[in-house]
């Protein structure tokens, strides 16, 4: 009975020794992926900004300047483009909607994300722009990959349609979430009029003609969560300006769009909350569960030795019988 | 022998079952029916 019994704990504690690293090594970066269907919508504002009216073409200061950010998983495009990629792949269609302290829109700009969903390399296929202008993304855009490392990444800008490095800076408590700090800087470039520009009948054509171009430098910083790859907070340093031409009546340049961009309060504690839960989850599958099953391996293992041991103890000799005491005598 | 065996089909069902669970996969769902935002919301 006790052999039976052994042999059953042997097994078992095969099972789970076996399952530690399985599930570390090989469930986890099959099972870790960015869904599909995942739809999020990010808040920032820039205060105190400064921004082009476009009446007088003058820049002034604002009180805030807001930017509403959206990603939409693209469920049938992804299954489209699943099929010859031959990976998990999600799209992404976002949308980056800037509102002035009026409410009107500033600028309204459309891109389509496509990556793969274990480890958020980009993913070519038809589709893939931004503002309408086909772009063929290397590096990361909107979050890092599982399990980030402390490292420099390629970073896509969107704005300039170009990938430069985002530099790892270190690491860093975020309201009681350790997160590694990323910063880019991208220099003053020539970039795109956007395709819809806040006053009607102005369009990206019409404002070339006159030989304005559009220049832009930012200073990108986020906060990842390293074992999920979500950022909890970003911030952008962010300049546009207007140079040369006949638009703006004889000056060099004018200031389109200044400020320090964050985001918004409600929006920070709504995604440290949401990133500290699926941290859980990923913690689980890489440390908890394997080191968990580990152990309980080690503990059935060495019960099933025991109880084998005692299986195969020999019967021990009888009892020797102990005599009555003798008398002693001096 | 037959703690060999033991630890043979022990070994077996773990990699059975991780094989299933992610040969199995998770459900991608549908595309959400929400805009892409024009609007400021008022909260997340």
């Amino acid at each position: 009975m006790r052999r039976k019994a052994s042999l059953i704990l042997l097994a078992l504690a095969v099972f789970f020794a076996a399952l530690s690293p399985l599930l570390r090594y090989y469930a986890f970066p099959r099972l870790a992926k960015i869904p599909a269907n995942q739809y999020q919508d990010m808040v920032l504002e820039a205060k105190n900004a400064t921004l082009l009216d476009y009446g007088t073409m003058k820049a002034r200061t604002v009180p805030e300047v807001t930017i509403v950010q959206t990603l939409k998983g693209n469920v049938e495009a992804s299954e489209k483009i699943e099929k010859t990629a031959g990976r998990d792949v999600v799209v992404w269609d976002g949308l980056s909607y800037v509102q002035g302290p009026d409410g009107k829109m500033v600028s309204k700009i459309p891109e389509r994300y496509i990556f793969d969903a274990h480890s958020q390399e980009p993913v070519h296929a038809t589709g893939e722009m931004v503002d309408g202008d086909p772009v063929k993304r290397q590096g990361i855009e909107f979050k890092w990959p599982f399990l980030t490392e402390k490292r420099d990444y390629e970073y896509f800008d969107a704005q300039a349609r170009i990938t430069a490095p985002i530099h790892y800076k270190g690491t860093q408590d975020f309201r009681g979430v350790e997160v590694y700090y990323f910063e880019q800087t991208i220099p003053w470039t020539k970039v795109p009029f956007p395709n819809t520009m806040p006053v009607k009948g102005i369009t990206p054509e019409s404002v070339a003609k006159t030989g304005t171009t559009r220049w832009y430098t930012t200073v990108r910083k986020f906060w990842v969560e390293p074992l999920t790859g979500a950022p909890v907070y970003g911030e952008e340093i962010h300049k546009e300006e207007l140079r040369g031409g006949t638009l703006l009546g004889g000056r060099e340049k004018v200031t389109a769009f200044a400020g320090h961009v964050k985001m918004r309060e409600d929006y920070i504690e709504h995604t440290v909350d949401l990133v500290k839960s699926n941290r859980t989850l990923v913690l689980l599958m890489t440390s908890y569960l394997p080191w968990g099953f580990l152990i309980l391996g080690g503990l059935l293992l060495s019960l099933s030795l025991y109880l084998e041991a005692r299986s195969r103890r020999p019967d021990g000799p009888a009892p020797t019988k102990v005599g009555e005491p003798e008398p002693v005598t001096a | 022998m037959r703690a060999l065996i033991a630890a043979a089909i022990g070994f077996a069902v773990a990699l059975a079952l991780v094989l299933t669970i992610t040969a199995m996969g998770s459900p991608t769902g549908k595309t959400s029916p929400k805009p892409l935002l024009t609007t400021v919301p008022a909260h997340p």
